[in-house]
């Protein structure tokens, strides 16, 4: 591992650094006291000692509504893409988030890159900041290999100690942040990599009884052993509101839809919901998914289903907890997983 | 970077009442080296764009022999194609692709080749009807069985004409139900099997129309002995981004559109969310 130290009265000096290359992404407090991933002037509106954000960071690279081409109609079309080129710092993410950036990248790069993400990916830079313990009762990162501390997938793992940040690079863009702001960068100490290890233990075990039995449902679904019960019962509860998966980190089913202004036409994307009950529909009115159970699984089955997982290199649960704490019919991740371990929705 | 969203403009060359709401529109590419580009086989789609309504997915319903255009059937269904049937000879449209994958061809060379569609399924299997009818000679024999509602819905009129004179070649029509002057077979697709000898031991079946069709003749042909990697089918799903990104199309753990739209029947069986 290669660490440094960013001595705390550097901090500010480095994020101001940051801020004339980048826009600058970072957890905020908002007037009510919750935090959200948004741009920062300074290190001062960075929330440095917060639990965890309302929302992942997946809108930052996945927009809830893009615009992908803007054409003129008339005699002669004319169609033109935009991509959004602009340099962005996600600073201070939390290590579940950062595992869900993981996720997307798989799904949307691979062979057949998305342009509009891959732009946005290939000019961010990730500074994971670990979790000291566990920021909220529904937190199960523990179960999905996505925290609190992380071993890959960030360009730059921060972890607070009390003399600054411990500084853990992850890759080429990592160290590069590090080599053109060296001044600002001390060697870690023995100590202070101990500390890391010792503060990684201590976290894990301030996680409580909250749980999700990913291995065992991840099998039964892989295998087609679910116990149809299973769906008719969350589907009894399920309001399909799509919550979950907006608000979920690696949910990223979207739908194209064009609009006019004026004489020109727009393309946009916007995030839809495999859960909506039109989301499978064909212009002929045939529904491969008629029924909500029908949806449930399929959901579920593209999170954790050993296929999707080879597919995307890692099952796309990373247990930020978000959907039980927007599931308004316990009906969300770790209750799924709980309902096809006993076969039945407690 | 390559941007896959980006279509391709192509030009209106023709258009051809099939039914009374279906048309076969031909179009060209307007770039000359897309053009050139644009090679396809048969069981791939492309994303249509009207410009002004949206995209929609639709097979490419030609073979590309020979040729520099490439027709599109579609029937007049919803908000894009409502569009598209109101545009004329010389409009403009977006095309994205070739997409997908295709039917097998040279793997089936020497097999008796049994095609099965029903109403405007017929469209996705006419290039490979057509590809394999310009090889005929490196098949063992080939069948055409066509169904549509009523003989009204029948498309393609004339190419049925002449794949039914075709030496070495069957083709027999039936619809569900009969109008006036309709002489010919009545009853669902799945009936002229029974009309026909094959040797299911070396024959292939390409199978393609609305899912209940498919699931019964598919259920025929596996009592009439068809092995299940002997039956092949091209699925329909409502396919936005075509290339395995927005997951609307996904069954099981495959995406229609970029594993598919052809997969045989053992393949079809392997997915977690196929119904029999």
């Amino acid at each position: 591992m290669t660490a440094r130290m960013l001595p705390k009265n550097r901090i500010e000096e480095f994020v101001g650094r940051l801020l004339e290359q980048a826009e600058v992404v970072a957890p905020r407090r908002v007037e009510v006291g919750d935090v959200f991933y948004g741009a920062v002037a300074s290190a001062e509106e960075v929330a440095w000692d917060y639990g965890h954000a309302v929302e992942p960071l997946k809108r930052f690279l996945l927009p809830q509504r893009e615009t992908m081409l803007r054409y003129s109609t008339g005699d002669k079309v004319r169609v033109e893409a935009e991509l959004d080129e602009q340099e962005r710092v996600f600073l201070g993410i939390r290590c579940c988030d950062v595992t869900g950036i993981g996720v997307l990248d798989a799904m949307f790069g691979g062979d057949t890159p998305d342009p509009y993400y891959m732009s946005r990916r290939e000019r961010s830079t990730v500074i994971a900041l670990t979790c000291l313990q566990a920021p909220d009762e529904t937190c199960f990162c523990v179960c999905c290999d996505a925290g609190p501390f992380l071993a890959k997938g960030y360009d730059q793992q921060w972890t607070s100690l009390p003399e600054g940040m411990l500084v853990e690079v992850g890759s080429e863009r990592g160290e590069a942040l590090v080599r053109s702001n060296d001044d600002l960068f001390d060697e870690a100490s023995v100590d202070q990599v101990a500390a890391r290890y010792r503060l990684a233990r201590e976290a894990e075990q301030t996680f409580g009884d909250f749980k999700s039995y990913i291995a065992g449902a991840m099998s039964k679904l892989s295998m087609n052993e679910v116990d149809p019960k299973v769906w008719e019962q969350a589907a009894l509860r399920c309001m399909e509101c799509g919550g979950c998966t907006y608000l979920c980190p690696t949910c990223s089913c979207f739908t194209v839809t064009d609009r006019m202004e004026d004489s020109s036409g727009v393309r946009e994307r916007h995030w839809d919901a495999c859960l909506y009950s039109c989301y499978a529909r064909e212009a002929s009115g045939h529904n491969p998914r008629p029924e909500r159970e029908d949806r449930l699984r399929a959901r579920f089955f593209h999170k954790i289903s050993y296929q999707w997982a080879q597919r995307n290199g890692r099952q796309a649960c990373v247990g930020c907890g978000r959907c039980v704490v927007g599931c308004m019919a316990w009906a969300h991740m770790p209750a799924i997983t709980e309902g096809i371990r006993r076969g039945v929705m407690t | 970077m390559n941007n896959p969203y980006l279509p391709k403009l192509a030009t209106i060359e023709k258009v051809k009442t099939e039914t009374y709401d279906t048309t076969t529109f031909t179009l060209r590419l307007d770039d000359p080296e897309e053009r050139k580009a644009f090679q396809h086989r048969p069981g791939q789609f492309v994303e249509l764009s009207v410009f002004g309504a949206g995209e929609a997915p639709f097979c490419i319903a030609s073979s590309g022999h020979g040729r520099d255009t490439f027709d599109l059937s579609v029937r007049k269904v919803g908000h894009v194609t409502g569009a598209l049937h109101e545009m004329g000879e010389g409009g403009q449209v977006g095309i994205r692709g070739p997409l997908g994958n295709s039917f097998p061809f040279e793997e089936v060379a020497g097999k008796h080749i049994l095609f099965v569609g029903g109403g405007i399924g017929l469209f996705p299997l006419r290039p490979q009807i057509q590809e394999v009818c310009r090889e005929a000679d490196r098949f063992a024999a080939i069948t055409v069985l066509y169904g549509a509602r009523t003989p009204e819905d029948l498309v393609y009129r004339e190419e049925l004409d002449r794949w039914q004179q075709q030496e070495g070649m069957t083709c027999l029509l039936t619809v569900d139900t009969a109008s006036d002057g309709w002489t010919g077979n009545v009853g669902v697709v799945g009936t002229l099997l029974t009309k026909i000898e094959i040797d299911v031991s070396n024959a292939v079946a390409f199978v393609c129309g609305p899912p209940i069709m498919i699931r019964f003749v598919v259920q025929d042909l596996s009592n009439m002995g068809f092995g299940e990697n002997a039956i092949v089918t091209t699925l329909e799903r409502h396919m936005r981004c075509g290339i395995g990104k927005c997951n609307h199309c996904m069954i099981g753990d495959k995406w229609v559109c970029k594993d598919g739209p052809v997969f045989t029947y053992g393949q079809m069986r392997e997915m977690t969310e196929f119904e029999e």
